[in-house]
């Protein structure tokens, strides 16, 4: 066997390797699909659950997990605006954003159960307020944090040097130059970020499901101290039920919906960011 | 303080902006310190015994070595099972795909990186348990194994474009050159390539190895949550640290000692992942220099 063919085989190899890698996607969505579909009769998003989750439909756990989400984004995104702007914007030196940016890191990669047991700690105990959808919007607005931070700095540090000289020659001061030139101009990047927060809190349940989320008896929250069900955690109970067919349909539904849920999220993100790509190469 | 904050005054909008900085920074000192001083006490009470201590038995000891081992034994399983699909998907990808292809892979991936954690366990309890109990013909389903298998199909997109940006990055002189002294593009991508771009290789897979030693829900409900050490027997039900939170704090809370040595382990998953990070991005700094 000469190198060529030898060089082939290896070619075909790790070729067919990435196919299958790719194909892996494809299974996995045609497994949702084949499980979740049946479980999607008319009502299904529409009507609430019953009898335990075996039958019904999932409307007030769809609700609690875009509640959650929804809450979450609207807690961390100024937070993440405003720590981003303060570090491009109003600190010099470099070894203090390199510090906060490492900080970054390590708050992204940080294992997300921890965040659900300090919240629990710190709500449950220190503060008291007891399982409520407000304690685990605001845990989840600090995991999803980085995410939001990560992609505004991106945007914000991309923006082409010369845009902040003109501001600048034209004797704007610091807020109107923020606000006028690189807010408009990094728009993406903070929708991105929105985006990508959304997807990241939607797929989550470890954060969440000590502090903030309950399996059934409540529908929408009445109060700020309420918990509310959601879809994370429907399936987390249902599918350890794994003996039974019922729940375990019920979940592949319930999956099915939440999967989709992320996709359309991730993709929207990718949409906005491959559409200005493209204006900017323009 | 000129140095680092500049001469320029500051507007009330730079104080607003510099509250929502210090939001962040206190989110996450916070959550280190709380983690330290909620474990004091186990600290003090077990000492190293916590971290070499076989058995965990709520009210009189906690050991954390069966979790720990778990948690290791899952992850490198994972990390070996996984590094060699996916360099080689990597490889391809970078050297051997046109730009539109290779767009597209990585958008695929983009895609199998965000399938939460918890349809992950919902497809290792339909159907991974029963593979692996019908295939190795195990009493239970629910072992060590499973849960790195299943942890491996969730790193494997990770891996794959982390370590394709790495290969990607390196600068096509150095292919071109090779290339010009007659090695074919395999021999290119093996001698030069790969050497050139290890250091942010190493740096992805460490990153990775801090993501998968975190996840919990889907290990946790595919890993058997038995409390032993495994020693090196895959094939037996375990627990790893992040799935021992899941299932034991709700119920520790507020009961002293229980809750502290949780918070013990969750410090020290923190503390690993924190290094897995931090040396992380030390290797893809380096390599993109």
């Amino acid at each position: 066997m000469n190198a060529i063919t030898a060089e082939k085989m290896v070619l075909v190899l790790i070729g067919c390797i990435t196919f299958l890698i790719v194909a892996l996607l494809f299974t996995i969505l045609g497994i949702m699909f084949l499980n979740g579909l049946p479980a999607m009769h008319g009502g299904f998003l529409f009507e609430e659950s019953r009898d335990f989750g075996r039958a019904g439909g999932i409307f007030y756990q769809s609700m609690g997990t875009l509640l959650l989400m929804g809450v979450a984004v609207l807690w961390s995104l100024p937070v993440a605006l405003g720590s981003v702007l303060f570090q491009t914007e109003y600190l010099n030196t470099g070894k203090l954003k390199t510090l906060l940016t490492q900080l970054t890191y390590i708050l992204n990669a940080t294992p997300t159960i921890l965040f659900g047991l300090v919240g629990y700690l710190l709500f449950g105990v220190y503060l008291d307020t007891g399982v409520s959808w407000v304690t685990g919007s605001l845990i989840l607005a600090v995991m999803i944090l980085p995410t939001l931070q990560v992609s505004i700095r991106e945007a914000v540090e991309a923006l082409p040097e010369k845009y902040r000289e003109a501001g600048m020659s034209l004797g704007l001061s610091r807020p109107t130059q923020i606000w006028r030139i690189i807010l408009p101009q990094s728009l993406y990047g903070i929708v991105t970020g929105v985006l990508l927060g959304l997807a990241r809190a939607a797929g989550e349940t470890a954060a969440i499901m000590f502090t903030a989320t309950t399996f059934s008896g409540i529908q929408l929250p009445q109060s700020f101290s309420d918990p509310v069900p959601t879809l994370q955690t429907h399936i987390l109970v249902l599918a350890q039920e794994a003996a039974n067919p019922e729940s375990i349909a019920q979940a592949w539904g319930a999956g099915l919906v939440l999967l989709g849920l992320v996709f359309m999220l991730t993709l929207a993100a990718w949409a906005f960011r491959t559409r200005v790509v493209m204006e900017s190469e323009l | 303080m000129q140095a680092i904050f500049g001469t320029r005054q500051w507007e009330p909008v730079g104080w607003v902006f510099a509250a929502m900085n210090f939001i962040f920074l206190s989110c996450a000192m916070g959550l280190g310190i709380f983690l330290v001083v909620e474990s004091i006490p186990i600290l003090r009470s077990e000492g190293l015994g916590f971290w070499l201590g076989e058995n965990w038995w709520v009210g009189e000891s906690f050991g954390a070595l069966p979790m720990i081992c778990g948690s290791l034994l899952v992850t490198g399983l994972a990390i070996f099972l996984v590094l060699p699909v996916a360099l080689s998907g990597a490889l391809f990808t970078s050297e051997y795909l046109s730009p539109s292809f290779r767009r597209r892979v990585k958008g695929v991936m983009e895609l199998l990186a965000g399938v939460p954690g918890i349809i992950y366990g919902l497809l290792g309890v339909s159907f991974l348990t029963v593979g692996v109990k019908d295939a190795l013909n195990l009493l239970d389903g629910n072992t060590l194994f499973t849960a790195g298998l299943l942890l491996a199909i969730m790193i494997l997109p990770t891996v794959l474009t982390l370590s394709e940006d790495a290969l990607h990055s390196v600068s096509s002189e150095f292919r071109e050159a090779a290339e010009s002294l007659g090695l074919t593009k395999l021999q290119t991508a093996l001698r030069v390539v790969i050497p050139q771009s290890l250091p942010g290789i190493v740096g992805a897979v460490l990153l990775v190895i801090g993501r998968a030693m975190g996840e919990t829900i889907a290990v946790m409900l595919v890993v058997g949550s038995l409390d032993r050490v495994p020693g090196f027997n895959l094939f037996v039900s375990g627990q790893t640290i992040p799935s021992k939170l899941g299932r034991e704090a709700a119920e520790a809370l507020g009961s002293g000692l229980h809750w502290n040595a949780l918070m013990g382990l969750g410090l020290t998953l923190f503390l690993i992942v924190a290094i897995l990070t931090f040396s992380g991005h030390l290797f893809i700094k380096r390599s993109s220099q």
